[in-house]
């Protein structure tokens, strides 16, 4: 049995603004991106979803799949490993288009059968670049009512400045929302004007037969951005309502964002914000219990199990399996998993990839606007 | 299909010497090490030694325990032959029974067994915490041509009364067994932990449910009959860290063994021989600016803004500012509040400490006793829990108990 609520169907884009964070995403998606001690980003929709009863979601993958593909498994840790709907992962369809899609429309369009085989009403669709405890059934229910063809979710704040920056290069666009009352009558997209803005969240509630009938037509005709060319050419016809979401929203646009957003969560506040809701949902490692031994000093800081502390950490966020040598300083870091800092070494704004040795004795410095960046398996 | 190897893992002891934290779960569940369960130990090392069948026999406020082991997927034994099954004592055509004896447990359970044909069966007990490699006892057991094989430790000469001994010849071979005696001839150990040829424990079973005088214990029935009848009994020395936590002051002391693996031999960052256990799905731990920890082990889902030395702190516990956590073994989900002081003790789960309250003492002299906190137990305002309390009830504000 299906009630009201179960009846939607998610879709991800796990690589939508990989381009905002070329570094991070060398070997990995936007979704996989390590975040908030233990998580990879795309666990806060996923487990946004199954906590709002969306249990069939489909995820579209681009490129560089490979470590989100191991993170996700069979979907078990999400509740997702299931006979009927469950975790579906949708690879590049090679045989049909050498290219791989650029925009949503051709996502959707290498889908389109499966979203026709399927029974839900609604569709949901996001990317994985926001970390957000989001209730969709919230979403739905407003969506119902309004009697709307296509409900987009969006946040009043500034544009950040990793969106603005590189927009000229960016294939990644984002859209900024002009309303009357709740329906939207304008798309803006990649505005840069200064001031709060209702700025896209890129989440979007569309009929399931809607949405097939404007990708096939968008298809036929060669566009590619539903934003940009099904969306906004059309909020005469359509019924495009906001839905403002006024909760903690962690958005990634560039290194800096990507390092600043973890370091909020060392305020109790923004903690409270992002966790107390639902359960977020991650692929377990089974690491033991943190260590602090010795003269480990520890203040301020977030740390996920595993880890082994000797020495001193200030300010900063600590992956899971991290080993801190005895003597070493770190301060105002972000190390991710299984990062290893060797004795009497001297960290301050540094974000270490996962598997990173830094050897004893060493000394890396960067700034609170540019933190210095180790790629994954680096030996320093 | 047959399997070589089946585990039956004992667990359906009440552990009432574990007074206030076995009110309302089975010793096996009883929390241990941070962010584990007593059970985990013992399922974690079937599963590391290849044993992908394990029949666990409960009875005693199994729900905690059902729950827990849910389908067995935490420790990868949710398989499509075997896996882990709960087998409580059930309704048969000819009446129900509780489980007797450990013997008698397994007795009960025959059919389940003989499901999977095992040639051979190990006997597990689920109140020690124990690294083994089960597939090299296994290998032992067949090196001797054995038909029972015991787990053994050797302990120091002067406690070796309070143990069950094997007396062995050199080639390992036991030819006595002495149940606490007063004068021992041995100082080996049994761990309580068996392998037998199924075909020889089923006989032995049987017989031995025939007997109306038998009280169905492996120890005092099973092992005493395999040795009148001169079956072919070996003692295989295991050497690494092994403790019954079946007091309060054994788990106490084995959880502070876990703060200094260096020295204790219980080493729980072992990539190579993982202890695996159900998570709690909380997020990495938050340690406050003027929080001080000293050797001590934090978990998942912890706000820590007070002073922790040398305790273990299990996933989602609060310790406020000003409040002091020493010695201490604080469970999942409990609330230590502002200038609660908690020193050399046991905290259940789910307790509240409020504020300025104080449990426990460091001992003085000779005193050993650990303070011991039921869960879900709110200690009031101010009130004080003595050294050697056991708490199972609210304590008032200002109250001293």
């Amino acid at each position: 049995m299906m009630n009201s609520y179960d009846d939607a169907l998610g879709i991800i884009f796990p690589n939508s603004y990989d381009s905002l964070v070329p570094q991070l995403v060398t070997e990995r998606s936007m979704a996989s991106i390590p975040f908030g001690a233990r998580y990879r980003m795309i666990d806060f929709i996923l487990s946004s979803m199954v906590n709002s009863d969306i249990d069939n979601i489909a995820i579209i993958v681009r490129q560089n799949y490979h470590s989100l593909m191991d993170h996700l498994g069979t979907g078990r840790e999400w509740d997702l490993a299931r006979k009927n709907g469950g975790l579906n992962i949708f690879p590049p369809y090679a045989e049909k288009t050498v290219k791989v899609y650029t925009g949503r429309v051709e996502a959707l369009e290498s889908i389109l059968l499966f979203l026709r085989s399927q029974k839900e009403k609604y569709v949901v669709l996001t990317d994985a670049n926001l970390a957000v405890n989001f209730d969709f059934r919230e979403m739905i229910r407003r969506h119902t009512e309004s009697g709307a063809d296509i409900t987009i979710a969006y946040q009043r704040t500034e544009i950040p400045e990793g969106l603005i920056r590189p927009n000229e290069i960016a294939q990644d666009l984002y859209y900024t929302l002009a309303l009357d009352g709740t329906r939207v009558n304008k798309i803006y997209m990649n505005q840069t004007t200064p001031g709060i803005k209702n700025l896209a969240m890129n989440i979007y509630i569309v009929d399931r037969e809607l949405l097939i009938d404007l990708i096939n037509t968008a298809y036929v005709r060669g566009m590619s951005y539903f934003e940009r060319d099904i969306i906004a050419d059309r909020l005469d016809e359509l019924n495009v309502q906001g839905y403002e979401y006024d909760g903690y929203v962690a958005r990634i646009t560039d290194m800096k964002s990507y390092f600043d957003e973890n370091m909020k969560l060392l305020d109790d506040r923004n903690l409270d914000a992002l966790f107390s809701g639902n359960t977020i949902y991650t692929k377990i490692r089974d690491d033991n219990p943190t260590r602090y031994i010795g003269n480990a000093v520890a203040k301020n800081v977030m740390v996920a199990d595993g880890c082994v502390i000797e020495g001193t950490i200030e300010n900063s966020i600590l992956f899971r399996g991290v080993k801190i040598g005895k003597g070493a300083v770190v301060k105002n870091c972000v190390l991710m998993q299984d990062t290893v800092v060797g004795e009497k070494v001297m960290l301050d704004h540094v974000i270490t990839d996962k598997n990173v040795t830094i050897s004893a004795g060493k000394e890396l410095v960067g700034t609170a606007s540019f933190p210095v960046y180790a790629e994954k398996y680096r030996k320093i | 299909m047959a399997k070589e190897m089946i585990a039956m893992l004992l667990a359906g002891g009440q552990g009432s010497r574990l007074y206030a934290l076995t009110q309302k779960l089975a010793k096996p569940a009883v929390p241990f090490g941070g962010k584990y369960r007593i059970i985990d130990f013992p399922l974690s090392n079937c599963v590391n030694s290849g044993i992908d069948t394990v029949g666990v026999c409960t009875q005693y406020q199994p729900l905690v325990l059902n729950e827990y082991i849910g389908n067995g997927q935490p420790w990868d034994l949710d398989r499509l032959h075997g896996g882990v099954h709960v087998l409580p004592p059930y309704q048969k055509a000819s009446g129900s029974d509780w489980y007797k004896g450990t013997a008698n447990a397994i007795y009960q359970n025959i059919p389940f067994i003989e499901r999977y044909s095992p040639k051979y069966v190990i006997i597990l007990s689920g109140d020690q915490i124990c690294k083994q490699d089960y597939s090299d006892f296994l290998r032992f057991h067949k090196e001797k041509n054995a038909e029972f094989s015991v787990a053994v430790m050797e302990v120091p000469w002067d406690e070796a009364s309070r143990f069950g001994l094997m007396v062995t010849d050199e080639d390992d071979r036991i030819n006595a067994f002495q149940e606490k005696p007063k004068n021992p001839k041995s100082n080996l150990a049994s761990m309580g932990i068996y392998i037998f040829n199924w075909d020889i424990l089923k006989k032995y079973l049987t017989e031995d449910e025939q007997d109306p005088n038998s009280e169905n214990d492996f120890g005092k029935n099973i092992i005493p009959n395999l040795l009148k009848d001169n079956r072919r009994m070996y003692a295989y020395h295991f050497n690494g860290y092994w403790k019954d936590v079946g007091t309060i002051s054994s788990l106490w002391e084995a959880n502070m063994e876990v703060l200094d693996p260096e020295h204790s031999g219980i080493n729980l960052f072992d990539d190579d021989w993982k202890i695996y256990s159900r998570n709690a799905g909380l997020p990495g731990h938050k340690i406050g600016v003027d929080a001080v920890l000293e050797n001590s082990m934090v978990t998942d889902g912890c706000r820590i803004d007070g002073t922790v030395k040398h305790s273990v702190i299990f996933s989602g516990v609060t310790v406020e500012k000003g409040a002091v956590v020493e010695d201490a073994v604080v469970m999942g989900g409990t609330v230590i509040r502002a200038n609660a002081v908690v020193r050399h003790c046991i905290i259940a789960e789910n307790v509240v400490i409020r504020e300025n309250a104080v449990v426990g003492a460091m001992p003085e002299g000779d005193e050993k006793a650990v303070a011991t906190v039921g869960s879900g137990v709110t200690i009031g305002i101010g009130a004080k829990v003595g050294p050697t309390a056991m708490v199972r009830e609210d304590v008032k504000d200002g109250e001293e108990v």
